[in-house]
């Protein structure tokens, strides 16, 4: 009975503030409570479920490529390191591309069907899980290395039998984020003229003002991603029975030289160059939309309203950038600290886990109404959303980095009766500090996302807005310079978090530096 | 098709006596929902090979787009030898590059966006013009109404950013005070407006005040097309090499454009009962297609259409398109305009 009681109190509890919540809202039409969802879905089962089940199956084909192309991506860097660099930057860059102009793009090249949606989805999840595959990929001590040396051995080898193993609790953190986002990226993919899905649904209602129908569709929606989450977490806690091992590896100084750097980020910006004029000819691509790289320099530089064009965008990136820095770093400390606070009191975890899942699973064009009915239409409600897609991955990954502090360690800790807290500072933070970083890495791009689509969505500022307003009249280049900037600067960002985490990790991780 | 095996629902013809010669010439009235076999249209028998056509709308299927519903379920493409595929739209779905691409021989624009995208590089001819008059409006609610363009002054209105300029002419047309009105970006929705976030919102009239009006709310709405703001909207778009070498396609794709919305003004009803039976999936309300439908039609035709036929436009009109889009900061000329495909359509 207790148990009971247990197990369905935090659902209860949720259940019970969710329907206040929608009474307290009521007349404001943007929040639907638990009755009124129930009453909808039992009224509308036909059409949920045939929307439901084609977005799941974009979705579940998408999250099969992206993650294949992750670990293809992964596997291939490790086999040849030299091509690392360039592999993971093209992969960045890659990710970095706005959906807002990827989306329409990808439906003119691949006509009406399911191929935007698919393609979106794999897109939304391959990078998330790029980079904890590459961190596991690295977590094992260098002793396990040399004695794969020591038999002569080469780097296959050492895959096999020691960084596939290693990965696998990084891996699976990684497809744990993956599923709600594979998810989410279906349904963005179906904005671009697909036919059905919930993500179709999701506009209809959106303008029919059917308040108990959007929500019931957001419900589902994250109630799939819910439930996806949890059963990737299910079959994680399949491969964690070993505990953790003990990583140590020499501290390395850095070894590439500025020189280097400059020479492989030089390399990295000819590719991506070079597959953007050269795919555009390829495909024949109609330069109406597709524009190439001289026509966006032309813009900025002899075009007769170049200055016009370079303040214009200055502004907008201006303006972003005031949203995405106090809600990236908001969104860090919020997924580092739950996930701290849950370790310490678990008890917490039946309520604040679905909640923190189901806050990120309801898609963003449901919730930011909501959150700008509670916030305002300024500044704090964007930065708000932007802290909200920015906490869930690393909360995710921060509440699985504690969970590879090894084993070892904490029974001299213990034997010491040192307590939970003793623990936390001495062991699972600095255990954490990988998983931290590369979510922090990840939530740039995710971060400068986050923000353009609430630019787009409620406040019709910067680069966000810039980018559909350039689209709706058919300013091409203006769209396409916003892609670069946004392209650049989430790169950039990036670089600079991958800085700070080189020197933070040289003392914490240095299995994870310069390998 | 399905609707083959639906009993017969004729279309009572429609009592202006423009369209109804209109109709005639067409000899038959044919059934929405498909007429009974053997019935005066033939269809499934053509001898000659269809010719794929794509057709870009510009939103998600509604009855926005009801007269080609109509014309596909009848079969009156097939019967002119084309296959044609209505392409939705959506939120970020493109419109305007599908037809320079080719993937669409036609696109449904608007003549503001049209003129922004020849401005840009694509070569875009207007062919036919579906909303003789623009379908903005300011809605406001009964108790803060905002009935003419000088109620504007001292309120908030909540829009797209996007649409600013739309605004500023009206104020422009208007002599009123565009720095007096509060502009409040707001999501496409009518929930700013019911939360009493603002006092007025600039939409269609077709779409968020019918949603208010399904929840009951009956907004008050001023029609911007009705204090001087000329602009066509849900203008079907070619490209110029569409309309040199694709000239059959084009007038037989037209044909059947202007005979299905003649069959759906005669009964909107229907029509609004078709497009949610033909796409089940898409959320359709029939309540609120019906409404939609019956608000349209002031929209899309008038005295003009009757007189000439669906999608016309005189001189006079363009001049009035032109010297709006001046005032939006576009400038076009006449040859946007190309009446050809919609003359050969109405003498044949």
């Amino acid at each position: 009975m207790t148990t009971l009681v247990r197990r369905a109190g935090p659902a209860v509890l949720l259940l019970a503030m969710w329907q206040l919540a929608a009474a307290v809202a009521a007349g404001q039409f943007v929040l639907a409570g638990p009755m009124a969802v129930l009453a909808w879905l039992a009224d509308n089962p036909g059409l949920i479920t045939r929307a439901l089940s084609v977005t799941l199956t974009n979705a579940a084909w998408g999250f099969l490529a992206g993650n294949l192309a992750a670990v293809l991506i992964a596997v291939a860097g490790m086999l040849w390191p030299r091509a690392l660099g360039l592999l993971t930057g093209l992969a960045l860059v890659v990710f970095c591309l706005p959906l807002v102009a990827t989306g329409p793009i990808l439906r003119v090249m691949m006509g009406p069907g399911n191929g935007p949606q698919i393609t979106l989805a794999a897109l939304a999840v391959y990078y998330t899980t790029l980079i904890p595959l590459l961190a596991g990929l690295r977590a094992a001590p260098s002793v396990w290395f040399d004695l794969v040396a020591s038999y002569g051995r080469g780097r296959l080898a050492a895959l096999v039998h020691v960084r596939a193993r290693a990965s696998l609790p990084y891996l699976l953190a990684g497809l744990q984020i993956a599923a709600p986002a594979a998810f989410l990226g279906a349904m963005v993919g179906e904005f671009t003229g697909a036919e059905r899905g919930l993500g179709v649904l999701t506009i209809r209602f959106t303008r029919d003002l059917d308040v108990p129908a959007l929500w019931s569709v957001a419900i589902v929606a994250a109630g799939v991603s819910i439930a996806a989450y949890l059963a990737v977490g299910a079959l994680g806690r399949r491969f964690r029975l070993e505990r953790p091992p003990v990583i140590l590896a020499p501290p390395r100084l850095s070894r590439g030289s500025a020189a280097s750097r400059i020479g492989s980020a030089t390399v990295l910006v000819l590719a991506v160059l070079a597959l953007w004029w050269g795919g555009t000819e390829a495909l024949h691509l109609n330069p109406f939309f597709a524009r190439r790289p001289p026509d966006l320099l032309a813009a900025l530089t002899s075009a007769p309203d170049a200055a016009a064009t370079r303040q214009a965008l200055l502004q907008a990136a201006a303006q972003t950038a005031a949203l995405v820095l106090p809600g990236y770093l908001a969104g860090l400390a919020l997924g580092a600290a739950l996930a701290v606070l849950l370790f310490l009191a678990p008890v917490l975890s039946g309520l604040v886990t679905p909640l923190a899942i189901a806050l990120r699973s309801v898609p963003i064009v449901t919730t930011a109404p909501l959150v700008v009915l509670l916030l305002g239409r300024g500044a704090p409600g964007t930065i708000a959303l932007v802290a909200l897609m920015v906490f869930f991955p690393t909360f995710v990954a921060c509440q699985h980095g504690l969970g590879q502090a090894p084993g070892q360690i904490l029974d001299i800790l213990r034997g010491y009766a040192a307590g939970p807290l003793k623990q936390l500072v001495h062991v699972r933070i600095p255990a954490m500090l990988p998983a931290f970083f590369a979510s922090a890495r990840m939530g740039v791009p995710a971060a400068i996302l986050a923000a353009t689509v609430a630019e787009w969505l409620a406040t019709g500022r910067g680069l966000g807005n810039l980018m559909v307003l350039s689209a709706s009249v058919s300013d091409y280049t203006m769209l396409w310079l916003t892609v670069v900037l946004v392209t650049m600067a989430s790169a950039l960002c990036y670089g600079g978090v991958a800085w700070i985490e080189r020197r933070v990790l040289r003392v914490f991780a240095p299995e994870q530096v310069d390998r | 098709m399905s609707g083959h095996q639906n009993p017969a629902r004729l279309i009572v013809p429609p009592a202006t006596p423009g369209a109804a010669a209109a109709l005639t010439r067409r000899g038959v009235i044919a059934g929405l929902a498909g007429v009974a076999a053997g019935a005066t249209v033939c269809r499934g028998r053509a001898a000659w090979a269809q010719t794929p056509v794509g057709l870009q709308l510009s939103w998600l299927h509604s009855v926005q787009f009801a007269g080609s519903y109509i014309a596909l379920r009848n079969g009156w493409w097939r019967d002119a030898g084309l296959e044609v595929s209505l392409l939705q739209g959506g939120p970020n779905a493109p419109v305007e590059p599908p037809v320079v691409a080719g993937n669409a021989l036609v696109g449904i624009s608007a003549a503001d966006y049209a003129a922004a995208a020849v401005a840009q590089g694509a070569p875009f001819r207007i062919i036919g013009v579906a909303m003789q008059k623009n379908p903005f409006v300011i809605a406001s609610l009964p108790d803060n109404p905002i009935d003419t363009p000088a109620d504007l002054p001292g309120k908030r209105i909540g829009m797209a950013v996007a649409n600013t300029p739309v605004l500023q002419a009206l104020c422009r047309l208007n002599d009123v005070d565009f720095a007096a009105i509060r502009i409040v970006p707001t999501q496409y929705s009518a929930q700013p407006l019911m939360a009493g976030e603002v006092d007025g919102l600039l939409c269609w009239e077709t779409d968020l005040p019918v949603a208010m009006a399904m929840r009951g709310i009956a907004a008050r709405t001023m029609l911007m097309a009705d204090h001087g703001y000329a602009l066509h909207s849900q203008t079907y778009i070619a490209t110029t090499d569409s309309l040199t070498n694709r000239r059959k396609d084009l007038v037989a794709l037209m044909a059947g454009e202007g005979r299905g919305w003649n069959a759906y003004r005669a009964d909107t009803d229907a029509a609004a009962d078709l497009t949610v039976e033909m796409f089940p999936d898409a959320g359709l309300d029939p309540a609120t297609q019906r409404l939609q439908a019956e608000r349209q039609v002031p929209l899309m035709f008038s005295g003009l259409t009757d007189a000439h036929g669906f999608g016309w436009w005189t001189d006079e009109g363009v001049q009035e398109n032109i010297r709006t889009l001046s005032l939006l900061g576009r400038t076009v000329t006449p040859d946007l305009w190309d009446r050809s495909i919609l003359e050969d359509v109405h003498a044949g």
